[in-house]
This record gives structure tokens, sequence and C-alpha cells, in this order.
């Protein structure tokens, strides 16, 4: 009894903890989706609005609004300075290289990636900043089952409920409404989607603006639990393996990597650590992510490519 | 053949020029279409005729020379505000979407005329569902039109290159455009192939009056289809007339025999 | 122009009699709940009329057009042919005129016949992909005044034979692409035909009574139609059939196969063949149902799907083709997914013919079987669209023994079928509960059927036809002075089951040189049963030895290929490859060996054989319109390949002329080889071997 309390503890957090990849994940698979380009500059992106997000947040404190209020405009100041990134980002980095290749756009995404990093740390600072949204203490659940209960974090939760809703509502965006199609055809063929007068750079400024709305979810989240710092940005590479896994083209796909590698390597720390040895943690989800391309290059989720020679 | 209607000007090029690096693509060309008819553009290969239908579109910018279409002149143009204008255009090496439907990709073509905004779509608002159906029995009557029905949920990536081709040209007829460039249609065909093709774009031109630029190799299939004939050769123009006109010209002899000059 | 009253002296005094017999205590009407006994609906528009009083808001027909299934109710199309019947009155159609009709399977195309009969005129259906000189043929001996098309491909073949028609002055046209610029005089859209005879119906109330009057005075002596068979040889003939005969007919098979208004079928087969006109057109004015017609040639497995009839019926090939198209796709399915599969199809193989006839079976049987039919028997039916089947019919050929299990111990309720043109089809066909894949059933509701000594099958029927269209000599030849109708097959009646059994033409059944039977149509069969063999034709009468002509399957032996990594860029190519020649050569061998263990035909074996550089195909005269193989003609245009098979050599080279399409000709060369094949030893000498 107490062996499988410890495992659903360990599961529930591995879980929560996948559910935050997820939610990074998921903002490469909008913006490839919807235009074929990943975005190595989500992780910065991240890092962008949680900075502006904090640093406004402080800022109203400091000037005696109420917290409530503070949370509001601190939100909407974090997307207005995410519409302008993508704006910016449309205009002056993707936008004139349209019709080139996926490897093109993607090394200017690189490039991007410096710049905002750098921006956002000149304009906002490059301190540690903690985020104080939703309470972060422990919470014990179903103690009459399990001795002692099973701890879960406050945190996680907030987070999963968070995340889940906002995959929610993204999915059915996707899997509902007609924009789909013209995402799709811009994603697929950019000569094409332009010669039959779709405008493509209207709707990629739409796709990465709601990429940069969704990584600022993501920065409330990861802020809480990690406060908003500079090594913010490297969750873009504990992403990596979620897309790998769940399928680059898929949002179930990226919940369903997120879940995995989450669950996955913190059940491997705990049970399979003292045998193997210590620091599972930090590369199980890599070479689950080998594995799978082995046997499954497209992912779980991901569209199968088929061409015709 | 039945002759175009008017001698309306629809599109006049004057004296474009275009160059790449060291490479002249276009020397000073001027043709221009009449509306209402299937105009053909042809010559050896590198002579320039995808470079002249790439400055028609959008796609290039030409260095020198002027545009004119529908009566307005404009020096540069986006390829999506060509399309907007009602210039569509299908390409030498297909360019379909290639993880959707042949449906999908042909009521890709629809987008321009869907008059309810992307939001309003997106929100499956009363009006723009209807107006949904009215372009899905649109698309459906140029499926009917190109006897693809049989295709029409299949993802073209797998359909064989002619029926791509067809899918292709569906899409830009969707578009409902004032004028069609076609970028060797025929490629690749074989000649019963040709032929369904030749068909369906005289029956566009007569059904929709759509007037047509083409640009094509098979020197038969342009003799049938055009009404007037342009010869490119190394960027210049070197003949403009009537098939029979064109046929008999030394000028046009020479360069298909590649006589020096 | 052929008065109804021409008519008596057509039929033999017998023929009438047993019309008469055949009727005499019989209510007409009698099935089901739905059909209202009492009243004489002995004609089609009465029937229709019938229809629209009792069913009215059912539909009748089906088309899917622009992506969409549109429908017609009963009382719409009663309305519509009334309308229709009205507008060709104007053009000039009187009773007693013919009518051609040529195209696929279209709601208009059908309507055309009715409102030709509503007149008292006659429709004759012509096969849509006849050439035009064949359609020339037709519509000048049948001296057709109108002619109704169904798009410009057809209205095109009959302007270019049109010099030679000389009594036609109206082609109408059901789709009007590309005929907006024709200006012939006489071109009208069969819309627009409706719209004017609804004009005018609504304009003047003396027009409409004519037509009521029309359609009252018809009676079942009228001549329903005339279809022309496509003969294996010599020319098309003309089939009478009488309005009684027909109705009579169809009244017994629904009966027999308890067809009601609910049922929908496909029309997807051609309608000009006497197939479609029965089962669909007779039958359903009979019945009730819905005929569903297809959007086009390419869609109808689609179509198939999306309707899902109640009952269906293919020649052997179609159920052969769709079976091979689903084995293919298995091949490329997951092993868990061959695996289960299998393993269902055998759990099918011992309980479902058992279970369809409901005969016991183990309780673990049932259950496994529910079991599969939830795995693999309605998935695989609801692919093919024929989970909604209640009756399935097969007939035109034999079909092979394990195709025939196969769909039936799925679940298909498929049964076999006889007869000819002459019959009005059915001659035989086997009821539920006496299936077996080598007979094609006891005798037809009211048809009587008899094997003269030479083994030729006769028959009698309600529906058997009048006479040959203006050719009282073959008539006369065909039909016994006892009214017996001669089918030109040879057959037998089973002693087991009491069914008949085909064995081939009877002109076809020879002896080779040393007195072995034989019947090439037998042979030919069994070597079709392989799915890698799409056609045979087999030569021996009065020969040595018993030669070959085989066709490929494209899609099997495609499939096989490219499974098997062999390149070829051309049919020609992969028909030559010895590859395939030695997998062939395989199933020859296995039709060698089961003909060994015949004794009256072990020595019909097959010694050599050939793989033909092309398709036999109809538009080259080597196949008949209804794909049964023209043996004489093919022999002839073949002779250099049929004399090296017969003088030892290996190899022969052949040049013949095609014909593409659209009516070009061409030639193909070839050098053919040609294969020896050993010959099993009778089960004597290889009981004595052993």
């Amino acid at each position: 009894m107490i062996a499988l309390g410890q495992f659903l503890e360990v599961l529930i957090g591995g879980l929560m903890s996948g559910v935050l990849y997820s939610l990074v994940a998921l903002g490469f698979v909008l913006i490839f989706k919807a235009s074929g380009v990943f975005n190595f500059a989500q992780g910065a992106m991240v890092l962008l609005a949680g900075l502006a997000l904090v640093r406004a947040l402080d800022l109203l404190m400091a000037n005696g609004f109420p917290f409530w209020a503070a949370i509001v405009l601190g939100i909407g100041f974090g997307a207005a300075i995410m519409a302008t990134t993508a704006w910016l980002i449309e205009r002056f980095v993707i936008g004139p290289l349209v019709n080139q290749d996926a490897l093109t756009l993607f090394m200017s995404t690189i490039g991007a990636t410096f710049i905002i990093e750098g921006a956002a740390e000149m304009i906002f600072g490059s301190d540690v900043y903690p985020l104080r949204l939703f309470p972060t203490d422990a919470w014990f659940v179903l103690e009459g089952l399990f001795p002692g209960g099973i701890l879960v974090n406050k945190l996680d939760v907030w987070g999963g409920v968070i995340a889940g809703t906002l995959v929610a509502g993204l999915a059915i965006f996707f899997q509902w409404t007609k924009i789909g199609r013209a995402l799709r055809a811009v994603a697929d063929d950019h000569l094409a989607a332009q010669s039959v007068g779709i405008p493509i750079s209207r709707i990629w400024f739409v796709v990465w603006l709601v990429a940069g709305l969704v990584a600022l979810v993501a920065a409330i989240v990861w802020g809480t639990k990690l406060g908003v710092q500079f090594s913010i940005t490297f969750l873009a590479l504990k992403a990596l393996p979620v897309l790998i896994i769940g399928g680059l083209t898929s949002i179930p796909g990226a919940i369903a990597g997120g879940l995995i590698v989450g669950a996955g390597e913190k059940i491997a720390e705990v049970f399979l650590g003292p045998s193997i040895g210590g620091g599972i943690e930090y590369w199980f989800a890599y070479v689950l992510a080998l594995a799978v391309l082995l046997v499954r290059p497209q992912g779980l989720f991901g569209e199968r490519i088929i061409e015709r020679i | 053949m039945r002759a175009p209607d008017s001698s309306e000007v629809l599109l006049d090029v004057e004296r474009v020029s275009l160059a790449f690096g060291g490479v002249k693509a276009l020397r000073g060309v001027s043709l221009n279409i009449r509306k209402g008819e299937i105009r053909a553009i042809i010559g050896p290969n590198g002579a320039g005729k995808t470079s002249m239908l790439n400055v028609i579109n959008g796609f290039y910018h030409p260095d020198q020379g002027a545009i004119t279409f529908k009566g307005r002149t404009r020096a540069r143009m986006r390829p999506f505000e060509s399309a907007r204008g009602g210039i569509a255009r299908t390409f030498q090496n297909v360019a379909l979407f290639k993880g959707m439907s042949a449906l999908d990709n042909i009521m890709a073509g629809r987008t321009l005329k869907m008059r309810r905004g992307l939001l309003w779509q997106m929100l499956r608002y009363g009006p723009a569902q209807a107006e949904e159906v009215e372009h899905r029995r649109r698309v459906e009557e140029i499926i009917d039109f190109l006897e693809i029905e049989a295709i029409r949920k299949v993802p073209v990536a797998r359909l064989p290159y002619g029926l791509q081709k067809r899918v292709e040209l569906g899409r830009a007829l969707a578009m409902e455009p004032d004028l069609l460039l076609l970028d060797e249609p025929m490629a690749g065909m074989n000649l019963e192939e040709k032929e369904d093709m030749s068909r369906f774009i005289i029956d566009v031109n007569n059904h929709y009056g759509t007037t047509i630029a083409l640009i094509e190799h098979d020197m038969a299939v342009v003799m049938d289809l055009s009404h007037r004939v342009a010869v490119l050769d190394h960027g210049l123009k070197i003949a403009d007339g009537t098939p029979d006109e064109v046929k008999k010209d030394q000028a046009v002899i020479d360069a298909y025999l590649g006589v020096a000059h | 122009m052929l008065e109804h009253a021409k008519l008596a002296w057509l039929l033999p005094k017998r023929a009438q009699l047993h019309h008469k017999q055949a009727r005499a205590n019989v209510p007409v009407f009698g099935i089901g709940t739905d059909m209202a006994g009492g009243g004489s609906f002995d004609t089609f528009p009465k029937l229709l009329l019938r229809n629209a009083a009792q069913f009215g808001a059912r539909p009748a027909f089906r088309h899917k057009d622009l992506g969409i299934w549109q429908t017609w109710t009963w009382a719409e199309v009663a309305a519509l042919v009334r309308a229709y019947a009205a507008g060709l009155h104007r053009l000039g159609l009187q009773p007693g005129d013919t009518i051609a009709v040529v195209g696929s399977n279209r709601p208009k195309l059908y309507w055309t016949m009715m409102a030709a009969q509503a007149l008292r005129a006659i429709p004759v259906p012509v096969y849509s992909d006849a050439v035009a000189d064949e359609l020339a043929f037709v519509l000048a001996h049948a001296e057709s005044k109108l002619v109704a098309a169904q798009d410009q491909e057809q209205v095109d073949k009959i302007l270019s034979v049109s010099d030679r028609l000389s009594h036609l002055n109206r082609i109408v046209y059901d789709d009007p692409r590309g005929l907006d610029d024709y200006d012939d005089s006489r071109l009208i859209a069969i819309g627009e035909v409706i719209e004017d005879g609804r004009a005018a119906l609504a304009a003047n109330v003396a027009l409409g009574a004519r037509i009521d009057e029309f359609v009252r005075e018809g009676d079942g002596f009228d001549i329903a139609t005339i279809l022309y068979t496509s003969g294996t040889t010599g020319a098309s003939k003309g089939v009478i059939l009488s309005t009684r005969g027909c109705i009579d007919a169809a009244t017994d098979t629904v009966r027999f196969d308890r067809l009601t208004a609910d049922d929908v079928v496909f029309a997807y087969l051609p309608l000009a063949w006497v197939g479609d006109h029965y089962l669909n057109y007779v039958q359903g004015l009979v019945a009730g149902f819905c005929t569903a017609c297809p959007e086009s040639s390419e869609t109808i497995e689609q179509d198939r799907r999306e309707i899902g009839p109640s009952f269906y019926f293919a020649p052997p090939r179609g159920f052969e083709a769709m079976l091979t198209r689903v084995m293919i796709r298995m091949e490329d399915a997951a092993p868990i997914k061959r695996r289960m599969f299998n393993y269902f199809l055998g759990i099918a193989r011992r309980y479902g013919e058992s279970i369809l006839i409901g005969n016991s079976v183990p309780l673990s049987g049932r259950l496994l079987y529910a079991l599969g039919r939830l795995l693999v028997y309605e998935p695989l039916k609801n692919v093919l669209g024929l989970s909604r089947v209640r009756v399935a019919y097969t007939a035109g050929e034999a079909i092979g023994p394990d195709l025939f299990a196969f769909y039936r111990s799925i679940g298909l309720n498929l049964k076999q079928l006889y007869g000819q043109t002459e019959a009005f089809l059915y001659v035989t066909c086997q009821p539920d509960g006496e299936i077996y894949s080598d007979t094609v059933g006891p005798a037809a509701p009211n048809v009587d059927i008899r094997v003269t000594e030479s083994g030729e099958v006769q028959f009698r029927s309600p529906g058997m036809f009048v006479g040959y269209f203006k050719d009282q000599a073959k008539t006369e030849e065909t039909m016994t002075p006892d009214g017996y109708v001669k089918t030109g097959d040879a057959g037998f009646f089973d002693k087991k089951t009491g069914h008949l059994r085909i064995i081939d033409r009877a002109k076809d059944v020879g002896r080779l040189a040393d007195g072995t039977i034989f019947a090439p149509k037998y042979l030919e069969n069994k070597l079709k049963f392989f799915p890698n063999i799409g056609e045979a034709v087999v030569y021996g009468d009065s020969t040595e030895f018993v030669c070959a002509i085989l066709n490929i399957d494209p899609v099997a032996v495609a499939n096989w290929a490219e499974r098997n990594n062999i390149a070829y860029g051309s049919y020609q190519e992969l028909a030559g490859h010895p590859l395939v020649y030695d997998v062939v050569a395989k199933d020859v061998a296995e039709v060698n060996r089961s003909l060994a263990g015949e004794k009256v035909l072990a020595g019909a074996q097959i010694r050599r054989f050939l793989i033909l550089h092309k398709e036999l195909d109809a538009d080259d005269g080597e196949l008949t319109r209804t794909q049964k193989v023209r043996r004489r003609f093919i022999a002839e245009r073949y002779a250099p390949l049929v004399t090296a098979l017969y003088n030892g050599s290996h190899e022969a080279d052949i040049s013949t002329e095609v014909t593409f399409e659209d009516g070009r000709k061409g030639t193909i060369a070839a050098r053919v080889k040609i294969y020896d094949m050993q010959a099993t030893g009778s089960a004597e000498s290889l009981g004595k071997a052993a």
C-alpha cells in the first residue's frame, strides 16, 4: 500500500509537470502547424513574456495598485509586448524570408532568439524575479486511502488546469474552425498560398501572437515555479523531446508527449534511480525521444509524410 | 476556334526588363493580352517565359518597364495583391497543398471570394455558414467540370501527376479570375491527358470567358489552342501574331533550330 | 413502326397459351402489406401511377450529383414522367415508335423509358460504350425516330453517324455540358422537354387527357422494350419483350426475393443489359423500391458504400475484383490485423455457411462467429458497401467455389441465377437454403426447363421474349414448335440437388482428336478462378491437345510484381515477364491437376499456353459488351499465335490493330512466348505409379 501510494504521488507529480512541459511545447506546435517554421525563439518568448509581466506587476504593486488590478494590467501589458514582438518578427524576421525553405526560416528564428533574449534583459533586467500569482504550497489528498496522504503541489494543479483549458481551447479552435484550412495551406506551400490570395503576413502575425500568448501563460506557470529568470529559456530544450514523442504537428500530441515525458522521467528517477545511479531525470526524456525516432519518426500523433516520388 | 469577342486589352506589358545578376532574363519585352483570348507564350528553353509569367504575377519585380492590368499600372505588386486583382496561376511543378485533399485545395482557391472575414468564419457564424455552402457548391461545379469527382477526398500528394495538374487548374478556376496564367499545363502528360487538358482549357475559355495566358512547349497544342502567340528567345520577343503567322516566321524557325543570332 | 396488333402474330400460339395458363389463378400482386391487391396494373405507366398513389413519399430514384445525393419520390417521378411524356408527344413520338436510350445509369434516362412507355412507344436501350458503328446499326435497325443520349460523348457519336439514320429526327440529352454551342436543330435538352411538357399540360387540358388516355389504353400486349443482345457470334439481334411478360416475370421474382418498397438497389451495370433493365427498372416499378445511380463510373465503390443497397448484383469478376482489392490492402496492414483477419476468416469458413442457412452450430462456434462479425465481417462488408444487402446475385459465368464460399461465409446471402436476354433474364435462380457454388439453381418461379438429348437447355417462362425484331427466320430458329426457347447452352440436371448445371455454349462443346470432351468455357472458368488470370480462351476442338491464350489480371499481378520487386514499364512488359509466366504456370498446373482427377476430362489438360501482350477488349471486338470471349474472332485475329501454339514453336510474333478509346486506330506488335505444361497423369496412372 505504501509503495502504491508513493507510486501515485510520483506519478501525479510527474503528470503535472508533464502538463507544464506541454504548455511550452504547444507554442512550438502552433507555429509549426501554421507556418511550417520551427520557432527556436519560443523559449526566449517565454522569458520575454515572463519578464514583461513580472516587472509590470512589481511596478504597479509598488505604486499602490491592488493585487487584482495589477495582475490584470500586468497580463495585459505582457500580451501587448507579445503582440508587438509578433508584429516585429513577422515584419523583419520571417516576412522577408517567405518562400525560402524551412531551414532558412529556422535559422532566422535562432537569430531572433538572441535578439529577444538580449532585448528582454536590457529592457526588463536580468535578475531572478519571483512571481506569486497563486499558492505554491503542498496539499495532501486521499488521506483516507493512503497513510499520510499523497503530496500534490497546488501550483502543479493550477498549472494543470490552466494548461488543460488552454490546450482544449486550441484543439477545438483548430479542429472546428475553418481558419484551420488557411493555416494548413500556409504551412504547406507558401507559393501556392500566396497565389491563391491568402494573406500570409496577416496569418503569420496572428499565429505568432497566439504563440506569444501561450508563451505568456507558460511564463506565468513556470515563473511561479522557478521564478522568472534567464534559465527559463532552457525550457525550450525540455520541450524538444516532448515534440519528438508527440509529433510536431499535433496539439494532442504535445499533451500526450508532455505527460509521457513528465511522468516517465519522475518515475524513472524515483524507481530506477537507486539501481542505475541518480540523475536519470536529466537524460531520460532524450533517450525516450531517441527511441521514438527510431521506431516512429513522425511521433505518436504526427502526420506521416507520404511523398510521391 | 471561336475568336475572342473584344479587342479590349486586359494586360499590357511594356518594355519589361529583368536581370538576375549577369543573366538577362527579359530584355525590353512588350506584349499585350486581349480580353477573352487564349494567348500562348512560347520559345526555346531559357527564353524567359516563366520569368514573364512571374513578372505578371508579382513574384518578380521588373528592373524596368511597367505592367498595366485592367487599366491600372503598378510598379511593384505582391503576389497576393495580384491574386486579389483577379490573376490566378498554375505552376510548372504543381504547387498544391500536399497534405490536403483535392476538395480542400480547390476550396482554398475560394479564399478571396469569402466575404465574411476570417473571424466570422472561425466562429461559424450563420451567414458565414451559408456562404460556406455556396462556396462548396461552386467548388463541386468545378469538380464536375474537371471530372475529378472520384478523387475529391484523396490527399493530393497521392495523386498521379496528370490529376494533380487538373486539381491545380481547379483551384485557379475557383478564384474566378479575370486572367488565368498556366505555366506548362501539359508538361509530362501523355496524349490522352493532353487532349483532356486542352479540352478543359478551351471549355474554360468558352464557358467562363476567362482570358488565358499559357506557356507551352508542345507546338501542336499551342497552334490548336491559342488565338495569338508571342515568341520569346533569350529574353527578347522575336515574333507576335496568330499561330499561322508565327509558324511561318523565319526568326522563329531559326530560334528553334538553334541558329545563332 | 410496330403496332401492337403485329405482336399477336409474332407470338407463337403455344406461348400465348402458356401465358394465359400461367396467369390463371395467381393474384398479380400479393406481396407484403405495401401492395394493394386488385386493380389491373398490367403496364409500366400504370405501375408508376400506382406507386405514386401508394408510396408517393418514398424515394424512387437517387443520383449523386455535385457531391450530394439528390432524391426523387414516386410522386415526383410520376409528375415528371407525365410532363416528359407530354413533351415527347409534342416532339412527335407516337405509339409504336422506338426511342433509343444510350448512356450510363441516370434517372433521366430511366424516366425516358417510362415516358416512352406512357405513350405506348418502345424504349430501346443501347450500350453506352458502343462505338459509333454499333450504335448506328442498332438505331437504324430499330428505326428510331428519337434518341435519348446522356451527354456530349454520346451525342457526338450519334451525330457522326446520323447520315445513316434516316428515321432519326430528334436527339434529347441529359447532361448539357459541352452542348451549349451545338447548333443542330435536332438537339434539345431533356430538362427543356420536361419543362415544355409541364407548361403545355398546364395550358392545355386536352393534352393531359390525351396522355392519360394513352396510359389507359395500354395493355399487356404492348411491347415493353426491345433489347439488343451482344452476340458472341454474328450481329446483334433485337429481343422483343412484351409488357405482360415482363411484369409477370418480375412479380414472380419480387415475391421470390421478398422485395418491397423499402429496398434500395444500386444501378451501375449497363442499362442496356437485360440484368439492369430487369433487376432495377422493372422490379423497381413492380416493388416500388429505390434505384440509386452513381455519380460516375469512377466513383462506384464510394457511392455503393454511401448508398448501402439492400439488393445487389455483380458478375463473378465484380465480386472477385472486390475481394482482390481487400486482400491487397490487407497485405499492407499491421501484422496483428492480418493475423486477426486470417483467423476470423477461418472461423467464417468453418461456421459461416451453416449459420447463414440456419443449421445447428456449436455454441463456441456461434460466439466466435459473433466476435468475428464485430471485428472482421461487418467492417469488411461495410468497406465493400454490402452491409445492408439482404440478397445478392451473381450470374453470367461460373463463379469460383472459393470466392462464392468466401462471401457466403461472411454473411452475404449470395446466390446464383442463370438466364439470358431471350428469357428476360431469369431462367433459374437459387432459393435460400439451396445454395451451391457449382449449380445455377432450380427453375425460377413459373419457368419450365427441359434438357434435350443433345444436352441443350430449353425453357419456357412468363417473361420469355416474343421474337427477334425484323428477323422472323432467327426467331423460328430459336423457338421450338411447342413454344420452348433454345438457349444454345449445354447443361444437365444435377442428380444430387436437382439443380441445373451449365457446362458451356452448346455449339462450343467439341471433342479432341482422341475423343475427350472439350468444353472450353468449363476449362476457361477453372483458369479464371485464379486471381492472377483475368481472362482465358482455350482451343482444342478436333485437335491433338488443348491450348490456352491467357490474360493476366492487371491489378492482382501488378500487386504481386510490386511485392516481388519486379520492374516493368507497361502491361505488355508485365505480361511477357518470365517470372509472371512461372506464376501463371503454377495456376495452370493446378487446373491440370484438378482435371486429371476427373476421368472424363483428364485428356483435356492444357498442354501449352501463352500470355497475351494486351488485354482482350470489347472495343476491339474480342469480347462482347458483357465481357464474354469471342473465341472464333480471337482465333482469327491472333491466327499466328494459335498456329504457333499448335506447331510447337516457343515464341511467335504478332502484330494487331487496336482501337483507342476515342475511336482512332493503331498497331501493337509483340513477340509472345509459349510455355509447355507437363500433363498430370490421370488418377489411375498416378495410383499405378505409387
